[in-house]
């Protein structure tokens, strides 16, 4: 049984696999990308208040490996609180909750590094802050962290294989259980290597693309 | 007229990095600040620009007085009166070209009126020699070429002053050359120049008028025959450091 048998016989199970993964790397990358970055400009802007306990928190969570933090929502604080929860909820929140800590990170750390020389030459231009958010800090912010950001997105999806240890079927577990039922380890787990090398290429590629069209050397400059 | 009256500016912990400073720039006159590194040069120009406010003293810019300290709760120099730049306007040591934009868009983006901006800048890329390197970015160019950028950026506002902070310190002797013979022609156009410097030769030459910086002190200022006769002690022993190197 050739790879391209196995995609065939079992392309139904693998298409519903590929949706439960796709539908989990959506919600991550959303609600990652857009409460991860309010909360880093809201770090940026209110350090003592919000960006302190962002950070404590982020230092907290990084010592917590990403698999013993979604076993813990999973099975203790549900056990905790006496509700079950679908697992592809908890996966989604666990997975979103790291996702927005980083991209937070990610955010703050931006702002909190840009060139305040930019700034002040807008100023001595006689340009208000209105346009030169728009037009110097957002462009400039924009690009030293798209590729950085894209990166991190595709590592986030490949997060979500762990969703498969709680039991969501997402395409990790069909894989396991087809192979369970056929045992061809090999064909299997490339085709899987081959669809998420099609996913995260593309993405990777188009981060270190922008890398190098857009990153300079502001010290040039 | 941009004239600054006893102004003061401390550090944090309350030593004085410019005391009661007295300097007056006229449009269309040069004036070369000079000092050793440390004597209060660049924050005197940057309280000049009005970017740093100073902790005491006054600044007149044309008919407006600017009184300082800022009153308790202000943010900023536009709280007291109307916005100075960009007729007052400065380029620093460091240029800060916004490195996202080409050299062409770092010179339009600021500009209220686009169209006269545009008609503004091609004089300068020709005046300025920029055709060449006009449409790259600042990283795609040498450090001379985007000196004169900066500078562009500046004129194309078409400032009544300006304040320059030691531009030509990264550059070789010819491009220094060609950036200081610019400044003839940005004198020419009436423009008032305060050039931070340290090349005596130009300053001799072109400078209307010499101010010498130690200690955040105003000590000697004059026409540039004070650099060849100075009589403040310090000034004389800068001169002399400065034959010997």
């Amino acid at each position: 049984m050739t790879v391209l048998d196995i995609l065939i016989k079992y392309h139904d199970g693998f298409l519903q696999g590929l949706a439960v993964t796709l539908q989990l790397s959506l919600i991550i990358w959303i609600f990652g990308m857009g409460l991860g970055t309010a909360l880093g400009m809201a770090g940026a802007k209110y350090k003592l208040e919000i960006g302190l306990p962002t950070r404590l928190f982020s230092f907290f969570l990084s010592g917590i490996p990403l698999l013993v933090f979604l076993f813990w929502l999973h099975y203790p604080v549900q056990a905790m609180f006496n509700v079950v929860i679908d697992p592809f909820i908890t996966a989604a929140f666990t997975l979103t909750i790291v996702n927005i800590v980083a991209v937070a990170d990610l955010v703050r750390t931006t702002v909190d590094d840009f060139p305040k020389q930019y700034i002040l030459a807008a100023r001595v231009c006689g340009m208000d802050s209105h346009k030169t958010f728009w037009r110097i800090q957002l462009p400039i912010m924009f690009r030293q962290m798209l590729p950085a950001l894209l990166m991190l997105q595709v590592t986030m999806m490949h997060t979500t294989l762990f969703a498969s240890l709680i039991s969501v079927e997402e395409i990790f577990r069909v894989a396991q259980r087809i192979n369970a039922s056929i045992y061809k380890p090999v064909e299997i787990y490339t085709a899987l290597g081959v669809f998420f090398l099609a996913v995260s290429l593309p993405i990777n590629g188009f981060a270190l693309l922008m890398k190098a069209k857009f990153t300079r050397n502001l010290s040039e400059s | 007229m941009l004239t600054a009256t006893s102004l003061t500016k401390k550090t944090p912990d309350g030593r004085k990095i410019l005391d009661r400073a007295d300097i007056a720039l006229e449009p269309g006159k040069l004036l070369a600040l000079l000092g050793p590194s440390g004597s209060g040069k660049t924050t005197l120009m940057r309280c000049l620009s009005m970017l740093d406010a100073p902790d005491g003293g006054d600044i007149q810019l044309d008919s407006h007085v600017y009184s300082f300290p800022l009153p308790a709760g202000a943010e900023g120099v536009e709280s007291i009166g109307p916005k100075p730049w960009p007729r007052v306007t400065a380029v620093f040591q460091q240029l800060f070209l916004w490195p996202h934009l080409t050299l062409r868009e770092n010179c339009l983006l600021p500009c209220k009126d686009r169209a006269a901006g545009e008609a503004a800048l091609e004089e300068l890329v020709k005046q300025f020699g920029m055709a060449d390197f006009i449409d790259r970015f600042p990283n795609e160019t040498s450090g001379g070429q985007r000196q004169r950028a900066a500078i562009a950026r500046a004129l194309v506002l078409n400032p009544t002053y300006l304040l320059l902070d030691e531009i030509t310190s990264a550059l070789d002797i010819e491009q220094t050359a060609k950036v200081l013979q610019l400044l003839e022609l940005v004198k020419a156009k009436g423009i008032g120049i305060l050039l931070i410097t340290h090349h005596m030769g130009f300053a001799r030459k072109a400078a209307d008028t010499v101010v010498f910086i130690d200690e955040g002190k105003i000590v000697e200022s004059g026409p540039a025959g004070i650099l060849d006769k100075p009589k403040n002690k310090r000034l004389k022993e800068f001169m002399a450091a400065v034959k010997l190197a």
